[in-house]
């Protein structure tokens, strides 16, 4: 059988500063929350409309790294990674499930200020 | 602001059969299981590992009836939309989400079945039913790949 294909791209804006954790081994994971727009118009009104989309993002090692050191609030970034859902067990014992991307690319795409 | 990029690309299986509904104003809604699978190698081992990871898929309008009338349990598909996280309150009043994908683009691959029933309502003993065996139409597309002349 196939593997087939599972891959996300997204390009937006960071929510808030990444959130950076270490695993046992010293590998590092970091978590982001991005937001992108949709926008359309309303065929009713003729109004333009938005959404904001929230995608969960975690990376690994040395990706998280660079993640902390560069990206903050406010920060355009593009991604690239597979999507996954977590299955977990919330305090009642129901399944419950957390969908995230796990990039395994990253590229800022703001100007640096400190070299400007 | 730049709206930015919101897109997934799935190529999977259907675990199931589509699911179609329609709205009050005559929409089809089509929601599909599609899953993907991860290999790789356990460092420690060195033994090949696999995950199946589920995704959720749903389409609207001409799009969800192609589905219904072209995909089913099995079928091998390309799929292009963006994800989507719905927010919904559960039994008890707890926010709950969900995250889908919303195709705005599908492609059949593999073969056509040939009109085969494949009646998966009718086998109560359960399971993954066994894939279908690859027929001449489902040869991978790389096969054709040495009759390219340049």
């Amino acid at each position: 059988m196939s593997r087939g294909i599972n891959k996300a791209v997204i390009v937006g804006k960071l929510g808030r500063d990444p959130e950076i954790r270490y695993a046992a081994n010293g590998n590092a994971v970091a978590s982001i929350s991005v937001a992108t727009n949709e926008t359309w118009k309303n065929r009713e009104t003729g109004e333009a409309e938005q959404r904001t989309e929230w995608h969960r993002i975690v990376m690994f090692g040395r990706l998280a790294e660079i993640a902390q050191q560069y990206l903050k609030k406010g920060s355009q970034a593009y991604f690239e990674g597979r999507i996954k859902t977590n299955k977990w067990q919330d305090q009642s014992g129901a399944d419950r499930y957390t969908t995230e991307i796990v990039a395994n690319e990253m590229q800022m795409l703001d100007r640096r200020a400190d070299s400007d | 602001m730049a709206r930015g990029v919101n897109k997934a690309i799935i190529v999977g299986t259907l675990g199931q059969d589509p699911e179609v509904r329609y709205t009050a104003n005559g929409g089809a809604v089509a929601n599909i299981s599609v899953a993907t699978n991860e290999t790789w190698r356990d460092k420690a081992t060195g033994e090949a590992q696999e995950r199946t990871e589920w995704h959720r898929i749903v389409m609207f309008g001409k799009l969800a009836e192609i589905a219904q009338q072209y995909l089913k349990k099995g079928s091998q598909a390309y799929f292009e939309g963006r994800i989507q996280t719905r927010k919904w309150q559960d039994q008890s009043g707890n926010d709950r989400y969900s995250t889908e994908i919303v195709a705005n683009e599908m492609q059949m691959l593999g073969g056509r079945s040939g009109g085969a029933p494949m009646d998966s309502s009718s086998q109560p003993q359960g399971g993954q039913s066994q894939s279908r065996p690859a027929t001449a139409e489902t040869a991978p597309m790389d096969d054709g790949f040495d009759d390219i002349p340049f």
